[in-house]
């Protein structure tokens, strides 16, 4: 089945909205009518709806994020709090390391190990280091007396940051057994099916910090 | 057919989330090579970071109309986790990819809802909130 | 620092006879069943063949006995309510203030949660792979762990009962009445860790489900040629993959309030307790559906099946069910027409309501069109859908009817709405889940179950339901608000007492179920389902044994058209022996069993107690030992076994047999009555 026949027959009601399918499988692929789909794309899949899934508990945390910015209950906003050279800096290690965990893909594909556990060990070291800014701000903050028990706005930005901290803590959990297994059990099906599942945790929270440092940073920093 | 297979599920296309093929079938695109990945990889890191950097660059500099600014930070974030989803998840709208793409579109509509829909429902509400002090009051307090 | 956190001895009722006595009666006869399963022998037979098995069919049957069990809990508590309030006009009745709002509040969180959820997903976890033509569902183990954290949720619940206390404020928690402030015992964070917890394992049956429904079904099984049963499993999991995160999120929140003073809900501080029931009804509405779109889906099976005629209208029936999936989401404020919102917000959440109930229309006209002209059988779960088509009707209008701002302005609160709920949910939900069992339960166990008891039960509770809650809409007319411990209205009594009358006429109803079920099983023999296709059936599920391999089937099924099994069995008939030889067995590889789901439920199980008494080492040591269990899962080498293929041989064989002789059967009481007729 050639790529320019596919095209071809996409034009021609492929999904068979118009009548109904006589016989055969569809000519098309992605649909899943050629029998079970092979193991890589049902796991691929599965974590890919847990991933949105997350998305969506985030969804709350920003939509209750937003509901509640101006409750300040007489407290400090984001502009007397913010430090933005600290968060361009978080957002650079995230940048990176999602970009060294790509360098980790491409090595477990050619199932090179010196090269998988290097980019690992990077994407790791560039994790903490988010992890660790992040704790030295909540830190700084605790002792400036806008802890999360200060005010609502406060509550829900602890807790909205804080859940994305505690999701990369489990990506560095998640990480550090990785970088375990690989010598151990080696190339196998099954830990290249649960890397392609934590690479995509891993993307998926710089998804989500980009979210943050936008709405969170940036647009607190100059909305009043 | 099967040892096609093989060969096929032993290249391994790093990150990308699932694709379907039809058995036997040729993927739709050419497996990739070393170069053309790391290609991709690197121009999605550089897309990247030039957002972020126009992000942090729009607050300081005064280039940008006021109002206009928040409307650009949303801009430059969107089309950041359009970027991290080409380059990165390898998320196209291949037929091989329809479902995932499928699915995005799903919880792109309940992040919408709850997102919009929260903040509408609750900015009404909040208006018709009888404001803190007069309430003190009408309690004698 | 104590030990035990907050738990002291007075947490267990010494001095409270109900819940002791109630209690007390629960653990002895918890003891014995265990006591007696041990003594016989079967523990090991159940470790190795029920407790850490991650084969659907098994996994589906224990979270229908759950349901089952949880059903009878939920139900003591629904007579307890009756009786109070048929005894409490001017009096004090039997339940104190504080015991009358744990129950209702008990009553509510175990039906939706620990038997409805349970009932739904354990039906679609038997029938939805065998459905699809495939071996299992997309994450076999996963589904196990999704099992035993609902039962984690659902002894949690029950544990309440014996140490501590339970929330009080209903099946939801409304802040500010829940925060700390104003509830500072363990009732609510029972409540939440519970939840929490079976949250986590439903939101992983919804990944499961949705992935197996998408990415495995047999060859040639098109989207619009799968049974309507998948495709109301997939709207449903594609909700609860939805909403379950956001139900999460939210008791995340509260918890957080409670436990480390966070002010999203507090009324201090700047908390908005408005933006809880925002949240919690975004994740109620669509749980309804949740609950609702699979129990339409028996219905299209049953209907279909005993009509003896394809479903009326599939594709309609297709886009009707996406369509209330996707406005399920868009409804959620007629929740709280009360709050505040303002007229612009109530009316577009008014108007999509009512709206919803269109494509819900068009199902029950379809399954209307699908009888007419059919040559209808009235076995029990057709009477169970042809009783859900009257009773949801009548349920579905009196929701059309709240959904107007201004009705729902006079009713919010009151009995009215309660009426509708248990109209709907009971109408819907419970008749479904009771049609489904019956309908699948020879498919799960070789036999069928008794008809003239399976009638007795569906009548009496048909009846038993009416005479309960026709009640409850006169009363909430009459101004009657819900969740009264006592009240001094001389009008509302008479229908209380009415009502309490059809509570028994229900206790009856569930005594001939469980009547039926005795009998059914001591007479199994005379029911035996030879062929594995009982009723006539029209989808793939028929056509494996009853009950099926471990495999499901020896080959999978080659799909040419909706309705597989039907034209496969035509044909047949038509030719007098089975359409397909004997194919090559091969061995099947399946997925070995793991006690990873019982480990891990245990271990939240105790995390979650711990937290409720803030006995903080053990949490730490139930967080360290979830780890250990996802490292220990995560380095096994074998993860799958090997089924030989004498063994498939075997087990196939054997069906076919069956059937030929079936059909060999058929074909000589064919030819002798056109002999006799001649």
């Amino acid at each position: 089945m050639s790529a320019e026949g596919t095209a071809l027959r996409a034009g021609r009601d492929p999904y068979h909205i118009g009548h109904a399918p006589s016989t055969g499988v569809p000519e098309y692929t992605g649909h899943g009518a050629g029998g079970p789909a092979p193991k890589r794309i049902v796991v691929g899949y599965g974590f890919w709806i847990f991933i949105l899934s997350d998305v969506i508990l985030f969804s709350c945390f920003f939509a209750t994020y937003t509901v509640l910015i101006d409750a300040r209950n007489g407290g400090p906003g984001p502009q007397q709090l913010f430090d933005l050279h600290n968060t361009a800096i978080e957002t650079a290690c995230l940048l990176l390391s999602s970009f060294t965990c790509g360098m980790t893909s491409l090595a477990v594909a050619r199932h090179n190990l010196l090269w998988t556990e290097i980019t690992l060990a990077i994407t790791g070291l560039l994790g903490l280091t988010f992890l660790g800014l992040e704790a030295h701000e909540f830190h700084a903050l605790v002792a400036l007396g806008a802890g999360p028990t200060r005010s609502a706005f406060l509550t829900a930005f602890f807790a909205l940051v804080g859940c994305h901290g505690a999701h990369v803590t489990c990506g560095i959990l998640w990480l550090g057994t990785m970088m375990a297994q690989f010598p151990a059990k080696g190339f196998k099906e099954t830990i290249r099916h649960r890397y392609l599942c934590f690479s995509l945790f891993w993307h998926a929270l710089d998804i989500i910090w980009i979210g943050i440092f936008t709405v969170v940073y940036l647009i607190g920093i100059i909305t009043p | 057919m099967s040892s096609h297979r093989e060969d096929f599920d032993e290249f391994d296309l790093g990150s990308r989330v699932g694709e379907d093929q039809v058995v036997g079938a040729a993927p739709s695109e050419a497996p990739p090579t070393l170069r053309s990945e790391l290609r991709s990889y690197l121009t999605g890191l550089a897309l990247a970071a030039a957002l972020t950097a126009a992000a942090f660059w729009a607050l300081d500099e005064h280039v940008i109309y006021g109002p206009g600014i928040v409307m650009a930070l949303i801009v430059f974030g969107l089309a950041q986790v359009g970027v991290h989803l080409v380059f990165f998840l390898h998320l196209t709208t291949s037929p091989d990819n329809t479902n995932n793409a499928l699915a995005l579109a799903f919880g792109v509509l309940i992040v919408s809802l709850i997102f919009f829909g929260s903040i509408w429902v609750m900015y009404h509400m909040n208006q018709n909130m009888i404001p803190v002090k007069a309430l003190m009051e009408m309690r004698g307090g | 620092m104590t030990l035990l956190g907050k738990l002291t001895l007075q947490a267990i009722p010494l001095h409270e006879p109900l819940p002791l006595f109630s209690g007390l009666a629960v653990v002895i006869i918890a003891l014995a069943v265990v006591a007696w399963v041990i003594a016989k022998g079967y523990l090991p037979y159940l470790w190795r063949e029920w407790i850490t098995s991650v084969d659907h069919k098994r996994i589906g049957v224990m979270y229908c006995i759950l349901a089952g069990v949880m059903l009878l809990r939920g139900f003591i508590d629904a007579i307890m309510m009756r009786t109070q309030q048929a005894m409490a006009y001017n009096a004090p009745g039997f339940l104190p203030p504080s015991h009358f709002d744990q129950v209702f509040s008990a009553h509510g969180t175990i039906m939706i949660f620990f038997v409805a959820m349970p009932f739904v997903i354990g039906l679609m976890n038997v029938v939805v792979p065998l459905q699809l033509g495939v071996r299992d569902v997309a994450f076999p183990t996963l589904n196990s762990v999704s099992f035993w954290l609902t039962a984690a949720g659902a002894l949690l619940v029950n544990l309440s009962l014996v140490v501590g206390e339970f929330d009080k404020m209903g099946w939801l928690p409304y802040p500010p009445l829940s925060e700390l402030a104003y509830s500072p015992g363990v009732g609510v964070d029972y409540y939440c860790w519970s939840l929490q917890i079976s949250g986590i394992g439903t939101l992983m049956t919804g990944i499961n489900f949705v992935t197996t429904i998408l990415k495995l079904r047999a060859p040639g099984m098109h989207y619009t040629r799968m049974p309507m049963f998948c495709w109301t499993a997939l709207a449903s999991n594609l909700l609860i993959v939805a909403a379950f995160p956001v139900l999460t999120a939210t008791l995340a929140m509260l918890l957080l309030d409670r436990y480390v003073g966070f002010h999203f809900f507090t009324d201090t501080g700047g908390g908005n307790s408005m933006m809880f029931m925002n949240l919690i009804w975004a994740w109620g509405h669509p749980e309804v559906y949740i609950l609702a779109l699979p129990a339409f889906g028996i219905y299209s099976e049953v209907v279909s099946t005993f009509s003896s005629k394809p479903l009326f209208g599939y594709r309609s029936m297709i886009y009707a069910t996406m369509a209330i999936c996707i406005i399920s989401f868009m409804v959620w404020l007629h929740h709280f027409f009360t709050m505040g919102a303002g007229a612009d917000v109530n009316s577009i959440f008014g108007i999509a309501s009512m709206i919803i109930a269109v494509p819900t229309g068009v199902k029950i006209f379809n399954w209307l069109f699908t009888m007419y002209g059919g040559s209808v059988r009235f076995n029990t779960p057709m009477l169970w859908s042809i009783g859900f088509i009257v009773t949801f009707a009548i349920g579905g209008m009196t929701g059309v009817l709240l959904a107007v701002p201004p009705a729902d302005f006079q009713l919010h609160n009151s009995v009215f709405l309660v009426a509708h709920f248990h109209n709907v949910i009971i109408g819907a939900v419970l008749f479904g889940v009771f049609a489904g069992y019956i309908y699948w339960f020879p498919k799960a166990f070789g036999f069928t179950l008794d008809e003239r008891l399976g009638r007795w039960a569906f009548w009496l509770w048909l009846i038993g339901f009416w005479v309960a809650w026709g009640p409850g809409y006169v009363v909430g007319l009459e101004g009657m608000t819900r969740r009264l411990q006592h009240y001094d209205v001389a009008e509302w009594r008479p229908w209380l007492i009415v009502a309490e009358v059809g509570v028994v006429i229900i206790l009856l109803g569930i005594v001939a179920q469980i009547a039926q079920i005795v009998v059914s099983v001591r007479t199994r023999e005379q029911r035996r389902d030879v062929t594995g296709d009982p009723w006539d059936g029209r989808n793939l599920e028929w056509s494996t044994a009853s009950p099926p391999p471990p495999f499901n089937f020896a080959v999978l099924p080659d799909v040419t058209d909706q309705e597989p099994y039907w034209d496969m069995k035509a044909r047949a008939r038509e030719i007098g022996q089975l359409t397909r030889p004997e194919p090559n067995y091969e061995p099947i590889h399946m997925p070995r069993n793991s006690p990873t789901g019982f480990v891990t439920a245990f271990l939240a199980t105790v995390t979650g107690f711990a937290l409720i008494w803030h006995i903080w080492w053990l949490v730490v040591l139930g967080l360290v030992g979830a780890y250990a269990t996802f490292v220990v899962f995560a380095w096994r080498d074998h993860d799958e076994e090997l089924i030989p293929a004498e063994e498939v041989a075997r087990l196939d064989r054997a069906n076919r047999a069956a059937r030929s002789a079936a059909l060999a059967h058929r074909q000589l009481r064919r030819e002798s009555q056109r002999e006799s007729s001649q």
